[in-house]
C-alpha cells in the first residue's frame, strides 16, 4: 500500500497470452528496480534533510494522498473495475465506451475528491498527528500536505491507465513508470540540498523555497509518473471522449466492493493511530517507522513477489476449476517455500538490522543515534517477515476463491490486536523508543492474521498440511537462530558502529556468515523446499 | 439465518389467523368428512389459502389441501375463489415430477358444505420429503445444489407455460423438497391474477431463496425478506455471499427485476442458467463456496440434510475461534515481554552500548560530520517572562537573564507546591531580530534539580500547545549547555521551566543562545 498501484497484483488474469511469462519477468525486476530507487531516495532523503521533524512532516503528508487514493478508488479498482475492463474488451466497440466511461467518472470523482481534501488539510493533519505532546508540528504537515495532496489526482490517472494499458497486455511502461518517478524525487532532492535557506519551523512560512521545491518536486514526480504513460496509450489508439454513465456490471460487483473498501478503510484506521501514537512519542518517529517498514518489505518486495507472480496464477486457475485439493497444493507450496526463502533473511535482518540501519543512513544530517533507532526497529520486527508474506499469501487465497468479506473480517481482528498495543507502546516506553515498539506490535499483528487467516481457511477447505509447513518453519527457525548466532559471534571480533563505514562491514561480515550459515544448517537438515527456493533465485538472478 | 419451522404442532398458533378461531384444528374434518386434516405447513394470505397435510378418510392416503377460506356469501371473495379453481382444474392437465398431481378440485355444493366457510379446496398428491423452508432454515445451499433442486420446477413451470397455463409457483410454502432432491409444487392454486411473467418471477423468488434463505417477494410471513439495496431492489444474493457465482446471482436478480432490458421473461430463459450452472458443477468457481461436507451427502441422496455437516463445521469454527484467541492471548504477552526488552535495550544504548552498539555521546563522534557545529553567540532582541496562568513570576527583571551581567539574575516566585499544581511551568521568552538557528543554549543558574524545556514559538505571545520543543535538560548548579539538534531557523525561542529548583524555586542567572552556522 506503501508504493503507487504496482501491476504484479493483476497480472495473472490473463493466462492465454503467450508472453505473459516474459512480461512478469520484466515486471519482477522492474518492480525490483523501483522499489530499490523507491527506497533510495527515502536515504538520500535522510543524509539531505535529516531524521527530524521536517521529514517526519513530509512523510506523513506524503501517506495522505495515497491513503485518500485508496479509500476513493484504489481497492475498487484492482478488485473491480479491471477484471470488468478486461471483460470489456470484447465488447463490439472493444471496450472503448466503457473504458471512456471508467476515465470519465473515475477522473471527475477524484478530481472532486482532490479539491476536497486540499481543503480539508489541516483536518487530514489533526487526524494523523497527536500533537498534545508538542513533539510534532501539525503546522508543517499541513503546509506539505497542501504542496502533496493534487497527488491523489494523478495517482488515480496512473492508476486507471495503467489498468487500461494492463486490460491490452502492456505492462513495461506500467512497470518502470515509478522508477522515472523516483528519480524525479531523487533530482529534487538535489535542487532541495542547492536552494539556500532553511525551512522555518516556527512559525511554518509557506514561501519557503526548500518547503516549496521538496513539496512541488515530489508531486511532479507522480505527475511525471502518470503522464508518461500517454504516449503508450496513444499508440494503442485509444482516443479519449467524454463519457458519464454507469455501467449496469458494476452493480453485480456492490457486495465485493464494499468488503475490499472496508479492508482499506479499516487498515486505514491502524494507520491512523500508528501515526498518531508515533508523532505523540517524539520527533523523527514517523519517519523511522516509514523507513524501516520499507526496508522491511524489500526482501518480500523482491522474493515473495516472484514467487506470488509464479503461484498466483497457478492458484486462482485451481480455485476457478473448483479443484481445492490442488489449491490446498500450492497453498501449502508457497507457504513452505516462503518459509525457506524468508525466515532465514529475518535471522540475518535480526542481527544485522542495527547495521544495516547505521550503514544506510549514518551519514549527512542523519546522526548515529537516529540510525542506530531505526536498525533497532527493524531488528525488532525481522521476525514478522515470514507472518506478512503468509497474509499476503492467504489473502491472495481468499480473492482466488472470490471471498472479499473474510478478509476484511480477519483485517478487523488484526487492528483490534494492533491498537491496544499501539497505545500499550505509547505509555510503556521512552519516547525515542516508540517506533521501535511500534515495529514490533506490527510484526506481532502479522502473527495474528497469519494463523487466523489459516484456521479460517481450514475451516473452508479442510486440511492445509498444517503440519507440514509448521515442521518446515521449525527447521528454519533453527536454521535462523544458528546462523544468528554465528553472526554475534563474529560481531566480537569486528569494529564498533560507528560510522556509515563501520556499518557497512559489519552488515556485509554478519550478513555473509549468517546467510551462510542458515542456508548452511537448511541443506543438512535436507528441506526439500530448498532446491526450488535456490533454483527460482539462481533463474532470476540468470535471468537479470 | 434461522427461519421459523412451518409446521406448526397446535391450532392455536397458526389457525387463529383470519377465518374464525378454531375452525381449521389437527384432527378436524373438511369437505363433508371426507378429508382429517393433520398438520397445516403454510398459508397465503392474497387468496386466504391455508395449506393442510390431511388424511383421505376413505382411500387412506395422504394429500396436500389448499383450502380456500372465505364466506361463501362474500360476493368478490367467493369469485376470485372460483377462479383460482378453474385455473387449478386447467394447470392439471400437467403432468410432470415437479408439480403435484391434482386428484380433485372442490367447490360449494361441490363437495363442501356451504357451511364450513370453505370457498373452495384443491387437493393434491401429498409429496413426502421437507418443506422447503426447513431447507434453508439452517443455512443456505450451496449455488450448485439451488440449481439442481430448482431444475425440476423450474421445467415443470416451462411445460406448463407452453401450453399457455400458469402454474403458480410464487410461494415457498407451496413447494416441497420430494426425498430423490426436486422441488416440487406441492400446493396448486394458481392466484386468480397470476401471470406466466409471475411464475417466472416466482422461480427466480425461489432462487434467491435457496441461494440466501431470505425471500425476495412480499407476503409471506415467517421468512426472513430480502433486505433492499439503496435503489429499493433487492440486493443481488452474490452482494450477501460473495461465493455464489455471478450468473445465478445474475439470473436470480433478472428474473425478479421488472423491467423489460435485461430482466429474464421466460422460465427457458432461467432453465438455461439453471442447466449451465449445474453441469458447471464440477467446472467452475461454484464449488470453491461448496463444503465438501455437502457433497458427501449427495451420495447418500439426502440433499437437504444440513445439520451433519453443520456441526462439523461449526466445531472446527469453534476451534479456530479458539486458537485465534489462544494466539491473541500470546501475541499480548509477547508485545509486553518485546516491549520490556525494548525498554532494557533502550536505557542502554545512548550510554554504553549493546553487543553491537557502540557508546557515543550523542554528537561526539569523530570523522562524523556534524550538523550543528558550535557558532557565535547571538544577543536576544527582548524577553519577557513568558507565563499561561496566574500571575507572572517578576516580570520586569525579566531582561536580567540575558544582560550578560553574572551578579543579576531573574526567579520565579516560590511556590507551595512543585508544578503543575498551580500552572504548568513558567518560562522566559526570547525574541530575535530574525529566524534564527540555534545550534546551543547556555543556562547560568544555582537552582541544581531544575528542568528546562527549549520550545520554539511561532510568536511572541503563543500558546503554549502552539510551541515545539526542540531540547530538555536538568539543569546543573553552574552552566548548563543545551545542544539542539534542530537546526532549523526560529525567531522566538522559550526557556521554560517544567520542574522547579530546591525549594521550589528557581533562578536563571544568564541565559546564553548559539546560532549554528
Amino acid at each position: 500500500m506503501q508504493q503507487g498501484g504496482q501491476g504484479p497484483e493483476s497480472t495473472p488474469a490473463q493466462p492465454a497470452q503467450p508472453s505473459l511469462a516474459r512480461a512478469s519477468s520484466t515486471m519482477a525486476i522492474a518492480t525490483m528496480v523501483s522499489r530499490i530507487t523507491g527506497f533510495g531516495w527515502k536515504v538520500v532523503m535522510g543524509w539531505i534533510v535529516g531524521i527530524n521533524l521536517t521529514y517526519d512532516s513530509f512523510t506523513i503528508a506524503n501517506t495522505l494522498p495515497n491513503t485518500i487514493f485508496e479509500l476513493l478508488l484504489g481497492g475498487v479498482l484492482a478488485s473491480v473495475v479491471v477484471p470488468l475492463l478486461v471483460r470489456s474488451q470484447k465488447d463490439p466497440d472493444g471496450g472503448a465506451g466503457y473504458t471512456n466511461q471508467l476515465l470519465t467518472v473515475g477522473m471527475t470523482v477524484l478530481f472532486i475528491g482532490t479539491i476536497i481534501a486540499v481543503a480539508a488539510a489541516p483536518a487530514l493533519t489533526s487526524l494523523y498527528v497527536d500533537d498534545s505532546t508538542g513533539s510534532s508540528n501539525p503546522a508543517l504537515v499541513t503546509a506539505f500536505a497542501y504542496l502533496l495532496l493534487p497527488e491523489i489526482l494523478f495517482y488515480g490517472l496512473f492508476a486507471l491507465l495503467s489498468a487500461i494499458l494492463q486490460a491490452k497486455h502492456v505492462f513495461a511502461p506500467t512497470a518502470w513508470a515509478p522508477v522515472v518517478n523516483n528519480l524525479v524525487i531523487i533530482a529534487t532532492l538535489i535542487v532541495y540540498k542547492i536552494v539556500p535557506g532553511d525551512i522555518s519551523l516556527d512559525p511554518v512560512r509557506m514561501g519557503d523555497a526548500k518547503l516549496l521545491v521538496l513539496g512541488v518536486g515530489t508531486t511532479l514526480g507522480i505527475v511525471v509518473q502518470s503522464v508518461i504513460l500517454l504516449p503508450a496509450i496513444r499508440k494503442l489508439g485509444f482516443r479519449f471522449r467524454w463519457n458519464f454513465g454507469f455501467d449496469a456490471r458494476l452493480r453485480e460487483f456492490g457486495g465485493l466492493a464494499l468488503w475490499i473498501l472496508g479492508y482499506v478503510a479499516i487498515s486505514m484506521v491502524g494507520l491512523v493511530i500508528t501515526q498518531r501514537v508515533l508523532t505523540a512519542a517524539s520527533e523523527g518517529g514517523a519517519t523511522t517507522y516509514a523507513n524501516a517498514w520499507l526496508l522491511f518489505q524489500l526482501p518480500y518486495g523482491v522474493i515473495g513477489v516472484s514467487l506470488l507472480t509464479a503461484i498466483l496464477p497457478r492458484m486462482s486457475k485451481a480455485a476457478a476449476d473448483g479443484d481445492m485439493d490442488k489449491l490446498v497444493d500450492d497453498l501449502s507450496t508457497g507457504s513452505r517455500l516462503s518459509a525457506v526463502m524468508l525466515v532465514p533473511i529475518s535471522a540475518v535482518l535480526t542481527v544485522t538490522g542495527t547495521a544495516l540501519g547505521v550503514a544506510l543512513f549514518a551519514g549527512g544530517k542523519t546522526d548515529l543515534a537516529s540510525a542506530q533507532r531505526l536498525g533497532h526497529a527493524l531488528a525488532f520486527s525481522a521476525f514478522g517477515l515470514l507472518p506478512y508474506a503468509l497474509v499476503m499469501l492467504q489473502l491472495r487465497v481468499f480473492y482466488a476463491m472470490k471471498d472479499a468479506r473474510t478478509p476484511t473480517l480477519i483485517m478487523v481482528v488484526m487492528t483490534a490486536v494492533k491498537v491496544p498495543l499501539m497505545y500499550m507502546c505509547g505509555a510503556l516506553l521512552d519516547p525515542e523508543q516508540v517506533v521501535i515498539g511500534v515495529l514490533l506490535v506490527n510484526s506481532l499483528t502479522f502473527v495474528v492474521g497469519a494463523v487466523l487467516g489459516q484456521m479460517w481457511l481450514w475451516v473452508r477447505l479442510g486440511n492445509l498440511h498444517s503440519k507440514k509447513i509448521v515442521k518446515v518453519i521449525a527447521s528454519c527457525v533453527l536454521a535462523g537462530v544458528v546462523g544468528a548466532g554465528a553472526a554475534w559471534l563474529v560481531s566480537l571480533v569486528l569494529p564498533d558502529l560507528t560510522s556509515l563505514a563501520t556499518g557497512w562491514v559489519n552488515l556485509v561480515a554478519q550478513g555473509l556468515v549468517a546467510c551462510l550459515v542458515s542456508f548452511g544448517v537448511l541443506a543438512v537438515l535436507r528441506v526439500p523446499e530448498l532446491k526450488p527456493a535456490t533454483s527460482r533465485i539462481t533463474r532470476l538472478v540468470r535471468r537479470g | 439465518m434461522t427461519t421459523r419451522r412451518t409446521e406448526y404442532p397446535a391450532g392455536e398458533g397458526a389457525a387463529g389467523r383470519r377465518a374464525g378461531p378454531g375452525f381449521l384444528v389437527p384432527g378436524g374434518v373438511v369437505a363433508e368428512g371426507r378429508y382429517r386434516l393433520l398438520a397445516e405447513l403454510g398459508a397465503d394470505p392474497r387468496v386466504q389459502a391455508r395449506f393442510w397435510r390431511a388424511q383421505d378418510n376413505q382411500l387412506r392416503r395422504d394429500v396436500a389441501l389448499t383450502l380456500l377460506t372465505g364466506d361463501p356469501a362474500d360476493g368478490p371473495a367467493a369469485g376470485r375463489a372460483r377462479r383460482v379453481l378453474e385455473r387449478t382444474m386447467h394447470a392439471a392437465r400437467i403432468t410432470h415430477p415437479g408439480t403435484s398431481r391434482v386428484l380433485d378440485v372442490l367447490g360449494p355444493g361441490n363437495g363442501v358444505a356451504p357451511t364450513e366457510g370453505l370457498l373452495g379446496i384443491v387437493v393434491a398428491d401429498f409429496s413426502q420429503g421437507t418443506d422447503l423452508v426447513d431447507v434453508i432454515a439452517e443455512h443456505p445451499l450451496p449455488p450448485a445444489t439451488a440449481a439442481k433442486l430448482l431444475e425440476p420446477l423450474a421445467a415443470a413451470v416451462e411445460l406448463a407455460h407452453h401450453s399457455g397455463m400458469v402454474l403458480g409457483v410464487d410461494h415457498p410454502q407451496r413447494i416441497r423438497v420430494t426425498p430423490d432432491g426436486l422441488l416440487r409444487l406441492s400446493f396448486p392454486g394458481p392466484l386468480p391474477e397470476a401471470t406466466l411473467q409471475d411464475d417466472v418471477r416466482g422461480l427466480g423468488a425461489v432462487l434467491y431463496l435457496l441461494l440466501t434463505g431470505r425471500w425476495p417477494l412480499p407476503g409471506v410471513p415467517g421468512i426472513p425478506s430480502a433486505p433492499l439495496g439503496p435503489d429499493g431492489q433487492v440486493v443481488p444474493p452474490r452482494a450477501l455471499f460473495g461465493y455464489i457465482p455471478y450468473e445465478l446471482s445474475s439470473a436470480a436478480v433478472r428474473s425478479l427485476s421488472d423491467d423489460a432490458t435485461g430482466g429474464i421473461r421466460t422460465s427457458a430463459g432461467l432453465l438455461r442458467v439453471l442447466e449451465r450452472a449445474k453441469a458447471n458443477e464440477d467446472g467452475t468457481q461454484l464449488i470453491a463456496a461448496v463444503p465438501d461436507e455437502v457433497e458427501d451427502d449427495y451420495d447418500d441422496g439426502t440433499v437437504w440434510t444440513t445439520r451433519r455437516p453443520a456441526n462439523d463445521r461449526a466445531k472446527r469454527r469453534k476451534l479456530a475461534i479458539g486458537v485465534t484467541t489462544l494466539a491473541v492471548a500470546t501475541v499480548g504477552v509477547l508485545a509486553w515481554v518485546g516491549l520490556q526488552l525494548i525498554s532494557f535495550f533502550g536505557d542502554d544504548t545512548p550510554t554504553s552500548g549493546g553487543p553491537t552498539v557502540v557508546a557515543t555521546a550523542p554528537g561526539n563522534a569523530e570523522n562524523n560530520p556534524k550538523p550543528p557545529q558550535p557558532g557565535e553567540p547571538i544577543q536576544a532582541a527582548g524577553v519577557q517572562v513568558f507565563n499561561v496562568k496566574g500571575t507572572p513570576d517578576n516580570p520586569r527583571r525579566a531582561n536580567r537573564a540575558v544582560d550578560g551581567d553574572m551578579k543579576t539574575s531573574w526567579k520565579t516566585d516560590r511556590y507551595q507546591q512543585p508544578f503543575p499544581t498551580l500552572k504548568p511551568g513558567v518560562g522566559i521568552m526570547a525574541s530575535f531580530a530574525e529566524p534564527v538557528p540555534f545550534a546551543e543554549v547556555v543556562i547560568d543558574s544555582p537552582s541544581s534539580g531544575t528542568v528546562v524545556e527549549i520550545r520554539t514559538a511561532p510568536s511572541e505571545k503563543p500558546a503554549l500547545e502552539e510551541t515545539k520543543v526542540i531540547g530538555k535538560a536538568e539543569l546543573q548548579a553552574g552552566q548548563t549547555k543545551l545542544q539542539l539538534d534542530s537546526a532549523e531557523p526560529t525567531q522566538h525561542i522559550l526557556i521554560w521551566i517544567t520542574k522547579l529548583g530546591d525549594g521550589n524555586a528557581s533562578e536563571l542567572t544568564e541565559v546564553g543562545f548559539v546560532r549554528a552556522r
